[in-house]
């Protein structure tokens, strides 16, 4: 399989199955067989490192490499590297990561629902166009507004992801959210009525004086 | 009345209704909207509110089947020309952004927007998402964008400084460059003394401090300088024969060549007073803030493209100006203003060139290197950035000890704030709140000045404090030179008599704004000589736009 193909839910499906390490080996640049998959798998591996820092973890943990399928030696050489490395760290959730366990397995539950989800795909996908040829308008982006846009992204949308992780379990109300994830309540409002936009929320009922949002169940 | 046309700018529910009024009174009525839509429909915050139950002016219906009116929304008024009782106006209308043909109102492009923004229909209350649908009654989606980033619009000259910025973060600091000369044909200059406008209304001065927008575009030109690159500006295949003339070599007139040599122009001649090129850039900034062999290179980075410059020209004396103007097809008055104000006060006169030297012919000598008499003491008269400058030059020359009077505080300086401290740092003596009341002198030569203290009043017309003299605080300095740098103005003698132009009371060119064109056909100006002294980059900008109203009004002979 081309590493283009490594798809960055499945990093964070192995990192919520309890992996310490991730290391993907690519081709050298300007080697591959499909012309640009190397350098999709280094921007989707890249983006991936920025999510994982985001949610501290220590980003080292994942590690996007290259060598070419003849040169044995230096396979051995990276593989053993890495593996020194994350022996070095320890375990996932312990000392080397500002997140302990067993929040950080909460926090990887809901970067694997950013990372499977449309918005950050679609982006990370017009990468090389936004960079290179430009949008349909000709206007073509510096990497560090794309990065600085993947950023915000990151952001917003675990913010988002925790929010619907939240309601999965039953109705709440802004304030609760709000207490229960450490995001500041106006926040959490405004996310609650972009994802009612959306057709993703709706409202429950009022208990009181709190209005109570519920989840709208997605077609897949 | 049968044709009375009547232009309605806004269509909010004032605008609607008087549409209607003029429509119901014959009129040919057009609404010109600047949003996607009428200003009394909105769009709904979501969908619980279908459109058919949302609350809608009754006028937007009546206003929209009215034959007698034509609707335009999403468009802005660009520029309305008066004439003979007439109006006519120029009107851009945006288009959309979404090919609404292909939309089939999937909702997904609301779903994966990266963009969320504070949503303008709540005041800010709720996110929304770049990419909205905002017409209730067309249903049609849009994405909204802003015109330009806060510091492109500061800047004068509109430079795309989000890019060039990014770029050198991207670390392409030769593709930066290239985006600062689409626009700017001076960046190491204008990146070393401009007083960057675009950095005062950064947005991140509100976290922390603003981006040093200025010094990048210096660093990315030092890039280039350093690293040993001779780029060619490129000039197009294609020749256009005309023949222009440009009045000064300074920021406004090597701008306006630059961009019309870019057009294809070959026949381009510069004439220049002096034997220097640059104007203020060479004679009025000193060599310690903008190092003269550097503004030589970017020069001649211009006139390599083929552009004439002749020195030691002065229009009126070696030329007349009614020859240049019959001998081109268009002219570009780019003068400056090279005349410093007087002081008016008592003994000015008198020892004029015997003590008393105004800051541009100051500023000017030394950066020709015609000699000054150094010794002594220096008192420089005014808060501006001449002031400054002639103040430094002079403690760099030599005079023992240098003075600066200005009669309002430190607060009030108009000056760049780094330069006044650089001032104080150096060893140059500022003393506010002083005026000078006299020049005094002994022997034909000026042996000191008296002068008053001042205090603070109420705020004046330009909204600083005026300053008031306290009685009986008169004070003398003796001093052997004294150089009032009050302010500027222009020097029109070199048109002559009958020319014919439209000067106004402050001694300046009337131009149209978008053109740069004066009331006689072919005579375009811009830079001081039109706003007074003012500037670099507003020179610049303003020599890039009379190149873009030349380049029209020859294509459209």
């Amino acid at each position: 399989m081309c590493t283009g193909r490594v798809d960055p839910a499945l990093v964070a499906e192995a990192f919520k199955k309890g992996l310490d390490g991730l290391l993907v080996v690519g081709c050298y640049f300007g080697d591959c067989h499909y012309i640009t998959g190397n350098h999709q798998a280094k921007a989707k591996m890249d983006m991936t490192r920025r999510l994982f820092k985001h949610i501290g973890m220590n980003e080292e943990r994942l590690a996007f490499r290259q060598c070419s399928s003849g040169e044995a030696s230096v396979f051995v050489k990276v593989v053993s590297e890495f593996d020194e490395k994350i022996r070095s760290l320890g375990p996932l959730g312990g000392d080397s990561d500002p997140v302990k366990a067993p929040e950080i397995f909460k926090k990887i539950e809901a970067a694997q629902a950013v990372l499977a989800g449309e918005k950050i795909r679609w982006v990370i996908g017009k990468r090389t166009p936004f960079l290179e040829s430009g949008n349909m308008y000709g206007e073509i982006f510096t990497e560090h507004e794309f990065n600085r846009a993947i950023d915000m992204i990151i952001v917003e949308e675990m913010e988002v992801q925790e929010i619907l992780a939240g309601l999965k379990s039953g109705s709440r109300s802004i304030k609760d959210l709000s207490k229960d994830l450490a995001i500041p309540s106006e926040r959490v409002f405004r996310y609650i009525t972009a994802l009612k936009r959306k057709g993703m929320v709706a409202l429950d009922k009022v208990a009181g004086r709190s209005p109570i949002f519920q989840l709208v169940p997605q077609e897949v | 009345m049968e044709d009375k046309k009547v232009l309605i700018v806004g269509g909010g529910i004032d605008g609607v209704s008087v549409a209607l009024e003029e429509a119901a009174a014959g009129a040919q009525v057009t609404i010109v909207e600047k949003f996607p839509t009428l200003g009394a429909e909105r769009i709904p915050r979501d969908r619980l509110i279908k459109p058919e139950d949302a609350f809608i002016n009754p006028d937007l219906n009546k206003v929209r089947n009215d034959n007698n009116v034509s609707i335009l929304t999403y468009s802005d008024l660009k520029k309305v020309n008066r004439d003979n009782g007439k109006v006519q106006a120029k009107i851009l209308k945006h288009s959309l952004r979404v090919d609404n043909s292909k939309c089939n109102d999937c909702k997904a492009c609301i779903k994966v927007c990266p963009v969320n923004m504070f949503d303008d229909f709540d005041e800010s209350f709720s996110f929304r998402t770049a990419v909205d649908y905002f017409n209730p009654a067309t249903g049609e989606y849009n994405i909204f964008k802003e015109d330009m980033p806060v510091c492109q619009q500061a800047c004068p000259v509109n430079l795309d400084i989000r890019t060039y910025v990014g770029q050198i973060a991207d670390g392409k600091y030769l593709a930066s460059l290239a985006t600062i000369r689409d626009r700017l044909p001076l960046p190491g200059s204008i990146g070393r003394v401009c007083p960057h406008p675009c950095e005062t209304a950064c947005n991140r001065q509100y976290l922390d401090e603003p981006i040093s927008i200025c010094f990048l575009k210096r660093y990315v030109a030092d890039v280039e300088l350093n690293g040993g690159i001779e780029p060619v500006y490129e000039t197009p295949a294609k020749k256009l024969p005309e023949k222009i003339a440009i009045i000064g070599a300074g920021p406004a007139g090597l701008t306006c060549a630059y961009h019309l040599a870019r057009e294809g122009y070959e026949n381009i001649t510069i004439y220049e007073t002096l034997p220097v090129p640059g104007g203020y850039l060479w004679v009025g900034i000193p060599e310690y803030r903008l190092p003269k062999k550097l503004l030589q290179r970017e020069v001649d980075l211009i006139a390599n493209m083929g552009i004439d410059i002749q020195y030691n020209k002065r229009i009126g004396k070696d030329i007349s100006f009614e020859d240049l103007k019959n001998n081109n097809d268009a002219i570009f008055i780019g003068a400056g203003c090279h005349r410093g104000l007087k002081l008016r006060a008592p003994g000015e006169d008198e020892y004029e060139g015997k003590g008393i030297v105004d800051c541009v012919t100051f500023l000017r000598d030394q950066a020709l290197g015609n000699p000054i008499e150094t010794k002594g003491k220096l008192i420089v008269i005014g808060g501006g950035n001449a002031a400054i400058d002639s103040a430094r030059v002079g403690w760099r020359m030599g005079f023992d000890e240098v003075y600066i009077l200005y009669r309002r505080t430190k607060k009030e300086m108009p000056a760049n704030p780094w330069e006044i401290d650089a001032a104080e740092h150096e060893g140059v003596i500022i003393q506010y709140l002083a005026a000078p009341v006299e020049i005094l002198g002994k022997d034909g030569r000026v042996s000191g000045m008296k002068c008053i203290k001042m205090e603070l009043g109420e705020p004046d017309a330009s909204g600083r404090r005026r300053p008031v003299p306290i009685e009986g605080s008169e004070y003398v300095i003796d001093a052997e030179t004294i150089v009032p740098a009050l302010s500027q103005a222009t020097n029109l003698e070199f048109l002559g008599e009958n020319h014919g132009l439209d000067i106004n009371r402050w001694n300046t060119f009337d131009i149209d704004e978008e053109t740069g064109a004066t009331n006689v056909q072919g005579v375009f100006a811009g830079g001081d000589v039109v706003t007074g002294p003012d500037i670099a980059i507003r020179a610049v900008a303003a020599g890039k736009k009379a190149a873009e109203g030349i380049h029209e009004y020859l294509r459209s002979r």
